[in-house]
Parts: C-alpha cells; sequence; structure tokens
C-alpha cells in the first residue's frame, strides 16, 4: 500500500475526528480544532478538509440527525475508515520512531 | 443546542440574512449543499445567543462567503450509484440526434406537405428580398458621393403677390451658382451641370452623341474616380473631354485613351466644322444608381458678356449644385442667397416686370442632391437621368410584404395544422420522461430547420431569377446588396418571428397537454379553427385584390394605348434635323417625294414649344405653340372643325392667320372664334387672326390633358422634324429610300427616324411597368395562398378520413363528398371577398384618378376575378378531395 499522506491540517482534523466522544460533523469538528489548537479557523476550511478526506477514503460518512435550528436539514456524520485509521497509525509510527531516536539529553542542552 | 431563554424563532431579526442563504443555495454543489448550509444555521442559532443577533448574522454573512470557493461551487460529476438513473439533458447529442432523425422522418412521411411548407415560404421570401434589393437600390440613389451631406441643388420657386407657391423650379441659369458661390461663405464650390447634344465622329460615322457640359470643380465635388487623368484640371482647357470607359472602348478600343482627340462640332448650322477635342481623363463607369450619368463631359465655357447679363437670371435651363462647408445652417444659407438674388438681380427684375409683365417673387432654396431622384414636384431632370417616382416603391413593398405575409400565414397554418397530429407523439414522450423544456427545444428547433432551409432556398431563388429580374426593372442589382446590417438585422428578425410563431403551437401548447389526455382522447383538438380560417380569408382577400388591380391596370393600359388620338399616327415616320430651313424642308419633300412610296411630308418645329399670348384684348393663355405647314393637318388626318386650313391660295396666311384647337376656344371663351385676334404682345406688332379651329387631338399622349394649341406658319420659327407619311406595308423600302435622300441632302447632320405610333407607346413605358409589377405580384400571391389552401385541404381531408369512409359505406356519393370538402373553403373565399372588393374598388378609383382619360371600373371586374378565384381555390382543393372521395373505404376504416 502506498504510503499515506497527509497534510498537517487534515493530520488534526483526523484526529479531532477520531478524538470525538459523540458522532462528528462540521460545527463539532470545527468548534473542537478552535478549541485543541487555540487558533480561529473559518468553517469553509474544515468543510473542505472533511470532503477532501472522505475523497482521499480516511473518512467515510452518512446523513442524518436534522435539528429544528439547523432549518430540518441532515448533519452529515463522519467516521474513520480503516484506511483513515491506518493512516494515523503510520504517522504515529514515524512520530514514535524519530521521538525515540532523539539524544536523551539533547532538548535540555538546547533549551538550557 | 437547547437554551431556554432564548428560543428560536424565526423573527427577522433572529434569522440568518436571507441574501446570503439565497446566495449560498444558489451556488453551492447540491451534493454539498444539505449539511453545510445545516451547519451555518446551526452555528448562527448557537451565536445568536452567544453574541446577539447583530454579530451572529455577520458572522454567517462571512461564512457564507468563505463558502464561495470553486470547491463549494463545482458540481459534482454524477456517479451513478444502484437505483440511480441519470436525467440527461435537452441538448446531450444522443437527444438532439433523435431530434433530428424524428424531424426529417416527419418531412420524409409527408412529402408533399414538406415541399409545400419550404417551398411556399422561400418563394415568398424570395419575392421580399427582390424587391427590398429594388427598394434599397431606389433608396440608395446618388448616395455613393462622399461629400452627400453637404451637397445640394439649387432650386427656386415662384411666388404670386399673395404668397401662394405658384411653381417650382429644380434648374438654374448661369448666374446663380457663381454669384452665390462669390457672396455667401459657406458656399465651398459650385457645379453647373447642363446636358447638349452635339455630332461626334465615330470612325467614319457622324453620331449625334449626348455631351454634358460641367464646371471645372465637377470632379472635387462629386465622386467620380478617374481611370487616369488629373481630376483637378481634367476640365480646365477648353478643347478638352473626359469620356466614360465605355465611351473610350468605343472610339479608341481602348481604356488608354489619355492625350487622344476626338472631333466634334459644337455649333448648330451647316456651316461649322469639326473641331479636335483633346481626351484629359477617362472616368470609371458611372454607377447606374447615380442621377449624373455621363459618357461624355466637357467644361462649361461662358463668355464674360453673358455673366454680366443680368437678364441671365431668369434664363434657366441647367442644374446647379452647391457643396455647402461642414456645418453650414441651411436656412441661413437660402437667406443670404435670396439677399445677393434681390440686390444683384434688381435691374432684370424690374425689367421682367415690365416686359412680360413678369410679377411673381422668385425665391431661391437648397434642395438635398439625394433628394432629387425621388422627388415629384423638384424633378432629376435636364440632364439627370433616372427620376423616379417613390409611389413605386411604396407600392412594391406593400405587394412583398403581402407575399411575405401570406407566406409565412402559410407556413405558421402548415406547420400548426400538421402537429396536431403529432399529440400522440408529445404524450408518448411524456410518458417516457420527457420534459417540458426538452418538448419546447424540440419543436422550436424542428420550426427553425425548417425555416432555415427555406431561407437557404430563397437565397438560392433570388441568386437565380435576379438577372431576370433586373431586365425587367432595368437596374443592376447583385446578392450583395443584401448584406446590409440593418437588413440582415431585419431578416434574422424575420427568420426567428416565423420559427417562433410556426413552432408555438406545438411547442408550447401540446406540450403542456397532460400525456393522458392526448394519448387517450384522440386528439379532440381538430375542432373549429378560427384562426386558420381567417388567416385563409386573409390570403384570399389579398389575392383578390391584387387580381382586381392587375385586371384593372390591364384595361386602362389597354385604353390608353388602344384610344383613339385624334390624329392619324400609322405608317408616319418622324425625323430630326436640327435648323430645317424653309428652303430645305421644300427640298426634302421633293426628293422624297419621287418615291412613290411616300405619300407626304409635313415638317414641323423640333421639340413642344410652349409660349403666352393675350387674347380678348388682356386675357392671358398659355398654350402649345406649333410651327407647321400647310399640308401637316392633313397628313395626319387632323380635322378643322370650323374655319379653313393654312393654304398657299392665301400668302398672307404665314404673316396673320394662326389656327387653334376647340380648346383653345373654349379656354379664350369665343363663340365666334373666326377672325378672334391674338396678340403677341411682348414681340411688338405681332398680331394674329384666327382663321380655323382644329379639332382636339391628343398631342401629348393620354395621361396629359389636351391643352389649348396654336398653330402658326411664321417664317421666322425654324422646323426641326419632319413627318413623312408612307404607304401601308413599304416600311423597309420607304425608309431606305428616307435615309438615302436624307443622307444625301445633308451630309453632316445624324440620321435617325422613329415611327410616331411607336412613340406614343413608349409614352406609357410606365404603365406597361406597372403591368408588369402587378401581373407579377398577383401570380405569385396566388400561387402562395394556393399552396397553402392545398396544405389545409390535405390536412382536412386526412383528419376526416374515417369520416368519409363512414359516409361511404353508408351511401354517399363521390359528388357529395366533394361537395363537402370543398364548401367549407369556398365559403372562406367567397367571404375574403367582402373584405376585398370595397378596398380594391376604393384603391383602383384613386389610381384612376391619377388619369385624366380613363376607364370606368366596370362590375365584370369583380366577377372575373371572383369567378377567377374560386375556380383556382376548388381546382386546389378538389385535386385533394377527390382523391379522398375516390378512397376505398376498406382502407380509411380498417386501421386504427
Amino acid at each position: 500500500m502506498r504510503r499515506a499522506f497527509l497534510g498537517e491540517f487534515e493530520e488534526i482534523i483526523l484526529l479531532v475526528v477520531a478524538a470525538c466522544p459523540t458522532e462528528a460533523y462540521g460545527v463539532n469538528v470545527w468548534e473542537d480544532v478552535q478549541q485543541q489548537t487555540g487558533r480561529a479557523i473559518t468553517m469553509s476550511a474544515v468543510h473542505t478538509t472533511l470532503y477532501r478526506l472522505e475523497e482521499k477514503g480516511y473518512l467515510s460518512s452518512v446523513l442524518g440527525g436534522a435539528t429544528a435550528e439547523r432549518g430540518g436539514r441532515r448533519k452529515r456524520f463522519f467516521t474513520l475508515t480503516a484506511l483513515g485509521v491506518r493512516a494515523l497509525q503510520d504517522i504515529q509510527a514515524v512520530r514514535d520512531r524519530l521521538w525515540h531516536a532523539i539524544p536523551q539529553d539533547k532538548f535540555q542542552l538546547i533549551v538550557g | 443546542m437547547t437554551n431556554g431563554t432564548n428560543p428560536p424563532h424565526p423573527n427577522r431579526r433572529t434569522a440568518a440574512p436571507q441574501w446570503a442563504d439565497r446566495l449560498l443555495t444558489w451556488c453551492c454543489a447540491p451534493h454539498l449543499l444539505e449539511d453545510v448550509q445545516g451547519d451555518l444555521h446551526e452555528v448562527f442559532q448557537k451565536r445568536l445567543t452567544q453574541v446577539g443577533p447583530a454579530k451572529a448574522r455577520r458572522e454567517f454573512v462571512v461564512a457564507v462567503l468563505y463558502h464561495l470557493t470553486p470547491f463549494f461551487v463545482r458540481r459534482k460529476k454524477t456517479v451513478l450509484r444502484p437505483g440511480q438513473y441519470p436525467s440527461p439533458s435537452s441538448l446531450n447529442p444522443d437527444m438532439l440526434r433523435n431530434y433530428i432523425t424524428i424531424a426529417l422522418r416527419t418531412l420524409a412521411h409527408n412529402k408533399a406537405y414538406s415541399v409545400i411548407n419550404i417551398v411556399g415560404l422561400s418563394i415568398g421570401l424570395a419575392a421580399a428580398m427582390l424587391i427590398i434589393l429594388y427598394t434599397k437600390d431606389e433608396v440608395s440613389y446618388d448616395r455613393f458621393h462622399a461629400n452627400v451631406p453637404r451637397l445640394y441643388r439649387i432650386t427656386s420657386r415662384e411666388l404670386s403677390s399673395a404668397g401662394k407657391v405658384e411653381n417650382r423650379q429644380g434648374n438654374t441659369g448661369l448666374l446663380q451658382g457663381p454669384k452665390f458661390a462669390a457672396s455667401v461663405p459657406e458656399i465651398q464650390s459650385f457645379v453647373r451641370y447642363k446636358e447638349d447634344r452635339h455630332d461626334m465622329k465615330l470612325g467614319t460615322d457622324i453620331v449625334s452623341q449626348t455631351v454634358f457640359v460641367a464646371d471645372t470643380s465637377f470632379f472635387s465635388v462629386f465622386t467620380f474616380p478617374l481611370l487616369s487623368g488629373n481630376p483637378r484640371t481634367a476640365l480646365q482647357q477648353p478643347h478638352s473631354v473626359v469620356i466614360s470607359e465605355e465611351m473610350a472602348m468605343k472610339q479608341f478600343g481602348t481604356i488608354d485613351a489619355l492625350g487622344k482627340t476626338i472631333s466634334f462640332k459644337l455649333a448648330f448650322g451647316n456651316g461649322e466644322a469639326f473641331e479636335p477635342y483633346t481626351v484629359m481623363g477617362v472616368a470609371q463607369q458611372t454607377p447606374l444608381n447615380s442621377s449624373i450619368r455621363f459618357d461624355v463631359l466637357m467644361p462649361m465655357v461662358v463668355t464674360a458678356q453673358e455673366m454680366t447679363n443680368p437678364e441671365n437670371w431668369f434664363n434657366i435651363f441647367e442644374n446647379t449644385f452647391v457643396l455647402l462647408t461642414p456645418g453650414a445652417n441651411l436656412q441661413a444659407v437660402e437667406a443670404k442667397m435670396n439677399q445677393i438674388y434681390r440686390a444683384d438681380a434688381a435691374s432684370a427684375i424690374k425689367m421682367m416686370a415690365e416686359k412680360f409683365s413678369f410679377k411673381s417673387k422668385v425665391e431661391y432654396a437648397l434642395q438635398p442632391f439625394t433628394a432629387m431622384h425621388l422627388s415629384q414636384d423638384l424633378r432629376a431632370d435636364n440632364g439627370l437621368v433616372g427620376g423616379s417616382n417613390p409611389l413605386f416603391s411604396y407600392i412594391l413593398t406593400g405587394i412583398a410584404l403581402f407575399i411575405l405575409l401570406i407566406a409565412c400565414i402559410n407556413f405558421v397554418n402548415l406547420t400548426v395544422a400538421r402537429s396536431l397530429k403529432r399529440a400522440k407523439e408529445i404524450g408518448v414522450r411524456k410518458v417516457v420522461g420527457s420534459g417540458q423544456l426538452q418538448l419546447t427545444v424540440q419543436f422550436l428547433g424542428e420550426s427553425f430547420l425548417l425555416c432555415f432551409g427555406a431561407f437557404v432556398l430563397a437565397l438560392v431563388l433570388v441568386q437565380l431569377v435576379l438577372p431576370t429580374f433586373n431586365l425587367l426593372a432595368n437596374k443592376s442589382l447583385a446578392l450583395a446588396y443584401l448584406f446590409d446590417a440593418r437588413l440582415v438585422l431585419g431578416y434574422v428578425a424575420l427568420f426567428l418571428l416565423t420559427g417562433l410563431l410556426a413552432g408555438f403551437y406545438p411547442a408550447l401548447v401540446l406540450s403542456r397537454y397532460n400525456p393522458v389526455q392526448t394519448l387517450y382522447n384522440r386528439v379532440s383538438l381538430s375542432g373549429k379553427n378560427y384562426l386558420q380560417q381567417s388567416l385563409v380569408v386573409v390570403q384570399f382577400a389579398l389575392a383578390s385584390f391584387l387580381v382586381i388591380a392587375t385586371l384593372t391596370i390591364y384595361s386602362q393600359f389597354n385604353y390608353l394605348t388602344t384610344k383613339n388620338l385624334g390624329y392619324d399616327d400609322k405608317d408616319v415616320v418622324s425625323i430630326e434635323k436640327s435648323g430645317l430651313t424653309r428652303r430645305e424642308a421644300k427640298l426634302l419633300r421633293d426628293e422624297l417625294l419621287k418615291n412613290p412610296n411616300i405619300v407626304g411630308v409635313a415638317p414641323k418645329n423640333g421639340g413642344q414649344w410652349g409660349t403666352v399670348a393675350k387674347v380678348n384684348g388682356g386675357t392671358e393663355i398659355n398654350f402649345t405653340y406649333e410651327t407647321i405647314d400647310p399640308t401637316y393637318l392633313p397628313l395626319l388626318k387632323i380635322p378643322v372643325r370650323q374655319g379653313r386650313n393654312f393654304s398657299p391660295d392665301f400668302p398672307a396666311d404665314s404673316t396673320q392667320s394662326v389656327l387653334v384647337n376647340e380648346r383653345f376656344v373654349k379656354q379664350a371663351g369665343w363663340k365666334n372664334p373666326i377672325g378672334q385676334p391674338v396678340d403677341f404682345w411682348y414681340n411688338k406688332g405681332e398680331k394674329y387672326t384666327v382663321v380655323g379651329v382644329v379639332k382636339d387631338h391628343h398631342f401629348n399622349g393620354l395621361s396629359q390633358e389636351i391643352g389649348p394649341q396654336l398653330f402658326t406658319t411664321k417664317p421666322g420659327n425654324q422646323y426641326g422634324k419632319a413627318f413623312i407619311k408612307i404607304r401601308p406595308n413599304t416600311a423597309s423600302a420607304s425608309l431606305q429610300h428616307i435615309e438615302r435622300t436624307f443622307k444625301r441632302l445633308f451630309p453632316i447632320n445624324p440620321y435617325a427616324f422613329s415611327f410616331v405610333d411607336e412613340d406614343n407607346l413608349k409614352r406609357y413605358e410606365a404603365e406597361a411597368k406597372w403591368k408588369q409589377i402587378m401581373l407579377f405580384g398577383a401570380i405569385l400571391t396566388i400561387f402562395i395562398s394556393c399552396i397553402g389552401l392545398f396544405g389545409l385541404a390535405t390536412l382536412s381531408a386526412e383528419r376526416r378520413t374515417k369520416e368519409i369512409g363512414i359516409r361511404k359505406v353508408l351511401g354517399a356519393s363521390v359528388t357529395s363528398i366533394i361537395q363537402l370538402l370543398s364548401s367549407d373553403f369556398l365559403k372562406l373565399v367567397v367571404l375574403s371577398f367582402v373584405v376585398a372588393f370595397p378596398a380594391a374598388w376604393y384603391a383602383m378609383r384613386q389610381w384612376l384618378q391619377n388619369y385624366p382619360y380613363r376607364i370606368d371600373i366596370s362590375v365584370w371586374t369583380f366577377v372575373i376575378a371572383a369567378l377567377l378565384a374560386l375556380l383556382i381555390a376548388f381546382a386546389t382543393v378538389s385535386f385533394q378531395s377527390i382523391r379522398t372521395a375516390l378512397t376505398n373505404p376498406i382502407r380509411s376504416l380498417r386501421s386504427e
């Protein structure tokens, strides 16, 4: 299998969806991303990324859960696919390997 | 989100901004819209409670705007999931192919109908195009000059002392041009232009050539390109000449004629000799739509003496054109011109009043150069050619519109009628999922396709008949004339309109019907169709109007050409010889009469003279002044009613006696005409006594009323031509003798002859043209109407196939069925007469008012027109009805 390539923001979104305790859809993903990163992010950026990830096969979605404040429109709930899970794990593995490769005292030397 | 304090409710302040919401709905791709919009609304509601409506609304707008990126706007390519079906657009190539196949199949299935439909429309269009070409040519007359907006002709009007316009004059004399140009700064330059006839050597022959004389500025004022020679100097030297390409070819066999010489004899009389003129320029052939058309052009030579003689203000015989400076005020220029005239011509005006008791006031005015061609009271004459009656163009345009209207009506009518039969197709198409838009596109497209075919065919037709048409109309039109922005626009509009009207019914009305209706009810749409019926009435009204017009014009023409003119013009040859002296006339007669084929010779003045004299002591009478010879009246068999003819037995006749015609007597109010004096008061002592009264005869043709006429044999008046009566059926022998004699006696004069009766026929060329045009229009209109009627009859017969089958089974005869099918249409044709006859009667009466001698409109004209229309309509309809009536009922009833 081809190595997954994920951008930083895509990775964050994917992680947020994975971490979401309830079903993840546009609004709560957006809120979580802002909360977790402390950055101001537009809704359209979140939407774009979610759909891109779905197109790439990391996420899948179903429609459902219409509420009154949405004007009766359904939400699109995103869940991680197996591919998405593996991509996150791959990235995590790479990072772990690299973290372990850092000599023990190096950070202390730099930070002082 | 649930928040008890501020529940969301649809309020203008607490609702998301509608425009932004709409924008999103419109822009965002459908597959993303629902959840994106939902998310935005959810956030908006949340923010409403957190930050208040104003900020929330602002944020909503911003969020929407952020969503207007290509990612959201781009529509998703439909990836069909199982259970989903494509809904292709109505312009999908497969569907287009289907439409074209069906269209062609429908055409091929009904060949007669298709041919009628397309050919009918294209004939109508072609006729309209031809006529538009013609009228456009008329309107484009003289417009090719670069200076056109600033070009004018000097004209004048005579005002009576009461200020009433008595006479308008398009011609001027030698003085007007130069005098006005010298003192009115706005007049940039002037050109005097006049026509002469001079003898010219052409090889060894001598021909009488029309020569035009103009000022040096001619080529700078007008746009007549020279092939060789300098336009500035070409007309500067007195003995120079500019000739046309054609004349150069005739004279020298090459257009490279610069510097060569041509011999002309300018002065009249026999003593003058030919003089050489040097070709200073060869001009491109003048366009046919030009009032100025010259083959030979010479510089105008005016002596200083002529220019200083103020009497020349009233000596009017030529056209003067002026070129104004840009932006000149016309009224101001005219006012200045009149000022100059009053100052400069003061002495001449006084002299005119004294000598001729000419008391009218003359005012000068300017006529736009391009207005001359179609002007009726200020005509293009005296060297200007082609003057035309705008009525021609109007009536032609009228006919063109008639024909076009009928053709379009037919096209629409037939297409609509045909489409009724296709209701079933529309039903089936709807059942298998066609939308209304799709049907509209299909049927409109089909009618546009047909229309397009007709247009192309029309262009081909125009190209084919153009040579014949040019011959008939005496024009040189080309199809390229049609490619004018406005005309093309007009045609495109016509195309769209016709296509739209024809396709409108099936495309917009039938396609709206519920498929169940059209499929189940077996087309109940064929009821009384008032639209179609009234269209038939209109067509036949137009056709019978034109038939009546044609018949009337034919009989008026016939009347004009066959009515007894009051004199005998059979076997009379007219020859011209300028300055024919009494001695020469006698010599000519003696020599000609040596041949037994020559019955008589009567000399007469050339052209037509008119003058004025006083009768009853003071009354002035204007009359035609004929200088004749005692043999003139007997030769033409013009009877003398009272008194006697001139006679050699009364030698004093030539100086004392005149003859007058009956009209003269009537106008003078004489009871006893014989012995009455006629006073030519402006020539001292010239007084005559009437010795005879001549019966009125149409010396000017029938389009003019007979006016007063006076005959004299005064020796001071020169003859200009001679009438020679020959024995019947000896034309060629006599003509040979006449020509030989003439050439022997007058070797240096050009010889030309004509038959008087043929000349008389030529007067009615305009009427002959009308006749042709009306006949052409009537035939086309009838033809196109018939095409339409035939199509409708076919459709009606088809529609009633089953009915006729049943009728036949129950015992109806062929005759009764033909009657059944034809009577409907014939009724409509009869109805059309009710409209057409009064209109035609009125129009023809108006037209005939133009002729002082005219026919009465006879009832027979209407009877014939009615019979003709009925006969043609019946023949057209019965062709189809007989066929239907003869069909075996088994065939029509068998199939369901």
